[in-house]
């Protein structure tokens, strides 16, 4: 209770401070009074009685502390001290203040973009209920996203057909749901009503995938098993955000009927909000459909069933208490059963593989992981990256704080010499730092948010809706805090550490006089390595930039100029019989090409580097069927006569197609030159036979041309072998429904290539205007230019390239700052031994040049440490780098002749202040 | 043994609470310098205490509740502020000293006990 009292009294009196202290002073001054009255009694003189009263009643101050430390709660009288002092220390150099602000929030900023950035695509679990539950069956992401058969030769499985994936589902009541998902994503023509049709991405789910998830509907309701028949009406799910975007959050959109793919479909529910699908993505699905609704869409070309098309990730929730390493094995047993007893696993050289097949179950919390693995090394790149930056900021702040510390000296000293506590004068500058720590952390909060803004925006260019945001969430705050606190607090204990050990006698001696001093050391330290990781992030910077510059600067083997290619979807209008899709081509090129400026037009498959490809197993007559692990793969791309010339490939030898390489014309190819090296290595390719679908069409087409390499599946690799076939040609004696559904694929084009003069808003215009003509469902996915669309791999490299040089360059610019800040602190110290020396006859040079060894020195020091650590952070970088060696030495070069000309930069100014010096004034000067 | 038994003593930690508390429940109303010339007198010179040495103690008593501090005019008409003693203060001494006692003489059965070897 009293201590609750005395409490309550001080919380009083921290408020009412003031008027306790004046009434002490009365207090005391009539207590002093008094006394003197009774020694004057005693018969002491007036004056004898004061002293003695002054004398017996002991030190007033420490009186007065005694009753204020007795009275107060200390320590927030303290700190509220500590604060004020700090302010005003802020208002009296705000130059100094906003520069470690702004130096902290760099640091800062850049760690929480880049922390935010790794939490939102690496650290998160799907927005569903208890993701700890959730496993996928099967751990990586090699097949993507439609293979046929058992391409993964190592056995491990992680794609299943729908086949499979009900056989599993019913094998395994150990999973409470299981529910599978398309592996890739599907660009649907959405129309609604008789507007003209949007593409958007859709995903084909198995009925239990929101229930497994358990996802509830935020409108409508979610499908179940029962929509996930081949008799149900065909419905849809629509994501929140696209209902929000598309449709504006209309209310009539659920029960409504949209067109997809020409297909009927109502929408019987919005998905929650916060759902984004069983990934992370930056194009998230904006509708789900379910999986026997694929056949619908898809027509022919479905996969659904298709014995061996695996297309299916499968994730379910694992029931309580189920131990995972025997359900693993049970399935791996199973699923080997079931292979081996599947009559389409019997041939293609399937069965040696099949006893090697087996699964791996993995944490499905965080869902499909695929982007995290494509993702994670450049996270961690660029997380190192901005912890170099922060390591940085922080030794310059602590460099300035030290600098200033000592400039502070002589008033510390005059307070140690007062009786200041040593604890205090700390906690003082501890204050400070944690002050100063924590304004930079709010300001850094703020860049964070801009710079993860601007990260996402440069890294994944196409986002809609996406998965990905830029919203600090709280446990990033939190990193940020933690981070701001713990950089003050190690930045805050050097100075305040080395400055309350100052010798009080020695500082008052006179600031200008000391010749050697503490801080110096740890100074130069400081500068040491500000210097030595300002070198790494350099060297870091010059790598990454040099291997963009020569991936981008690659010859792709195509010429660009006057190129474009539009992506569609010729399904988008609905299934289409073979002779009608031919129509539909034939009508698209005469009309494109009808275009004024349009100097040729050519559909294709898929075009280079537009992130799709087709591989193909080759068989060449006369040689025996290639054993399950022969490379015999070449890309397959079926092309329009005038894609070769449209897309910009040169053709080396032989001819190209013509119209007259039509259905029935002999079957022709032209091969590229990798295609030559692989396949035929010593002999005339021209005039050469093969096959693609193992004995069934052996010889059947005929090499007539060669054309040079040009790159069409990734720009880090060299061209792939590859084949161009007619897309007027079609085989059709093949026997095996797997080979007739592969025949059928490869004539769905995906591209059109243009060569066309002329403003590109106009091509847009005129494109869009010609594919609404022939089809109201034909929707453009995009129209870019050739060099745009090469361009958009290296996104992401470039963003890294161009954020590592920025933090270079910032590290670069700390560390002149702190070395600046160092020697001009050191040259004002050294100011009378510098007017003595030239006084004695040292002339300026000679001054600049004493000043400048100094300098060199730390130099010297930081690039010999700076090297090897930039050769480890070479390596580590290895893998991401293009043509362009761990230990470049063009990198390493450039990296040190910029840090030689910031030092040197930062040595002079005040080198050459200091030779100004008139040594008159110099000794003079106290 | 003379010399250690001039030796100012140390007030123990706490008993300077006591000690003022006591002295305002006998003497009545007294101002700091009171205090501390009736503490100086009673110790007979062996208590060595400063005068500030009292302020903490007022301050801490005050702010328990047990003093009440008033300003007021000395018999030779100076101002000084008169510290009296509470009702909870009165209560605190009684316990304070119960406390005290019990304590001492804890102490002294240690010190006089004999440890049999």
């Amino acid at each position: 209770m009293r201590y609750l009292r005395r409490l309550l009294t001080k919380c009083i009196g921290f408020v009412r401070n003031g008027r306790a202290e004046a009434e002490l002073n009365r207090e005391i001054s009539a207590h002093l009074v008094l006394m003197e009255d009774d020694y004057r009694q005693k018969g002491m003189s007036s004056g004898d009685a004061r002293v003695a009263a002054r004398h017996n009643y002991g030190n007033v101050e420490q009186a007065k502390q005694s009753h204020r430390d007795e009275r107060t709660i200390l320590w927030l009288e303290q700190l509220v001290q500590d604060i004020r002092y700090t302010m005003r220390q802020f208002r009296n150099s705000p130059g100094f203040a906003i520069t470690i602000v702004l130096t902290i929030a760099l640091g800062i900023g850049a760690n929480t973009a880049i922390f935010t950035l790794m939490h939102s695509i690496l650290l998160k679990s799907l927005p569903v209920t208890d993701p700890k539950s959730l496993y996928r069956i099967g751990d990586i992401y090699t097949d993507c996203c439609l293979t046929n058969g058992l391409e993964n030769s190592n056995g491990d499985f992680d794609i299943f057909s729908w086949e499979n994936y009900r056989q599993v589902r019913a094998s395994t009541p150990e999973f409470e749901q299981l529910a599978a998902m398309q592996a890739g994503k599907q660009l649907l023509s959405v129309r609604r009503g008789a507007n003209q049709a949007q593409s958007r991405p859709g995903e084909f789910v198995s009925g239990n995938y929101f229930s497994t998830f358990g996802v509830p509907a935020f409108a409508g309701r979610m499908f179940t098993d029962a929509d996930d028949q081949a008799a149900a009406q065909p419905v849809v799910v629509m994501s929140y955000q696209t209902w929000q975007a598309d449709y504006a959050g209309d209310p009539s959109v659920v029960g409504a009927t949209f067109y997809l793919q020409s297909q009927p479909m109502t929408v019987v529910g919005i998905a929650a909000p916060e759902f984004y699908g069983d990934r992370i993505s930056a194009n998230p699905p904006a509708f789900w459909v379910p999986l026997a609704d694929e056949p619908l869409l898809n027509g022919t070309n479905s996969v659904l069933h298709q014995p061996i098309a695996c297309w299916l990730y499968l994730l379910g929730r694992v029931r309580p208490g189920v131990a995972i390493d025997p359900l693993q094995q049970k399935i791996s047993a199973n699923l080997r059963q079931w292979l081996s007893i599947q009559p389409d696993y019997q041939g293609h050289g399937f069965p040696p593989l099949i006893s090697k097949v087996h699964v791996v179950l993995a944490p499905g919390g965080a869902g499909i992981e695929r982007l995290q693995q494509e993702t994670n090394k450049k996270l961690y790149l660029l997380l190192s990256i901005s912890i170099l930056v922060l390591l940085v900021a922080c030794a310059n702040v602590a460099n300035l704080m030290l600098a200033r510390g000592m400039k502070r000296r002589a008033e510390t000293s005059v307070r140690m010499a007062l009786g200041s506590a040593r604890s205090r004068l700390i906690r003082q500058m501890l204050t400070e730092s944690v002050l100063l720590g924590c304004l930079g952390g709010v300001a850094g909060l703020a860049v964070a948010y801009a710079g993860t803004r601007t990260i996402l925006a440069l890294a994944f260019p196409d986002a809609l809706h996406s998965a990905i945001h830029a919203t600090p969430s709280q446990s990033v705050l939190g990193f940020a805090f933690l981070l701001s606190l713990a950089t003050g607090m190690v930045f805050g204990s050097v100075p305040a550490w080395i400055t309350s050990h100052a010798d009080p006698a020695d500082a008052l001696r006179g600031a200008t006089r000391s010749t050697g001093d503490r801080a110096s050391l740890p100074q130069k330290w400081m500068i040491v390595l500000q210097a030595a990781f300002a070198l790494v992030l350099l060297m870091g910077a010059g790598l990454l930039t040099r291997s963009l510059l020569y991936m981008e600067h690659q010859d792709f083997g195509l010429q660009t100029t006057d190129r474009y290619v539009l992506h569609f979807d010729p399904l988008g209008g609905g299934y289409l019989p073979e002779e009608k899709l031919a129509a539909l081509y034939r009508r698209l090129e005469l009309q494109l090409t009808a275009i004024p400026g349009m100097q040729s037009v050519g559909l294709a498959m898929y075009s280079p580097l537009d992130g799709d490809h087709w591989t193909d197993g080759i068989t060449l007559p006369g040689q025996p069927q290639p054993g399950p692990n022969d490379d015999t793969d070449a890309l397959l791309d079926r092309v329009s006569p005038h894609y070769l010339e449209a897309i910009g490939q040169t053709l080396i030898r032989g001819r190209g197609f013509t119209n007259s390489d039509n259905e029935h014309a002999p079957f022709v190819a032209i091969v590229n030159e990798a295609f030559v090296r692989k396949f035929f290595p010593r002999e005339d390719p021209i005039g050469r036979r093969f096959g693609l679908y193992e004995r069934e069409d052996l010889g059947a087409y005929e090499i007539v041309g060669i054309v040079a390499n040009a790159k069409y599946t990734h720009p880090h690799e060299d061209a792939k072998a590859m084949v161009f076939e007619p897309l007027a040609q079609w085989q059709h004696n093949l026997k095996d429904p797997i080979f007739i559904s592969l025949e059928g694929q490869t004539h769905i084009v995906g591209a059109v290539a243009m060569n066309y003069r002329g403003a590109q808003q106009n091509l847009e215009q005129a494109a869009r205007r010609t594919l609404a003509e022939i089809d109201p469902n034909l929707a453009i996915i995009n129209l870019r230019s050739l060099d745009f669309q090469l361009a958009a791999n290296f996104s992401q490299e470039r963003l890294i390239a161009r954020l590592t040089t920025l933090f270079g360059l910032l590290a670069l610019v700390l560390t002149s700052v702190g070395l600046y800040g160092t020697i001009a602190y050191q040259t004002t110290q050294r100011t009378r031994e510098i007017g003595l020396r030239m006084a004695f006859g040292a002339d300026r040079t000679r001054v600049i040049g004493m000043v400048m060894r100094g300098t060199l020195a730390q130099f010297v020091f930081g690039v010999a440490l700076g090297i090897p650590i930039s050769l480890v952070g070479g390596r580590l970088v290895e893998s991401q780098l293009y043509l362009v060696k761990s230990y470049d030495p063009w990198s390493l070069a450039v990296a040190i002749l910029a840090l030689a000309a910031a030092v040197a930069f930062a040595g002079f100014v005040p080198a050459h202040r200091a030779a100004s010096i008139d040594p008159m004034r110099a000794l003079r000067n106290e | 043994m003379t010399s250690e038994e001039d030796e100012p003593l140390q007030l123990l930690q706490g008993t300077l609470d006591l000690i003022v508390l006591r002295t305002l429940s006998a003497m009545g109303a007294q101002h700091a310098y009171q205090i501390a010339t009736r503490l100086h007198q009673v110790s007979q010179n062996h208590l060595n205490l400063n005068q500030g040495t009292l302020y903490p103690a007022l301050v801490r008593l005050e702010q328990y509740g047990w003093i009440k501090g008033t300003w007021g005019r000395t018999e030779s008409n100076r101002e000084a502020k008169f510290y009296s003693i509470t009702k909870a203060g009165e209560k605190a001494l009684n316990k304070e000293t119960l406390r005290w006692r019990r304590m001492a003489g804890l102490v002294d059965r240690l010190l006089v006990e004999d440890f049999p070897s």
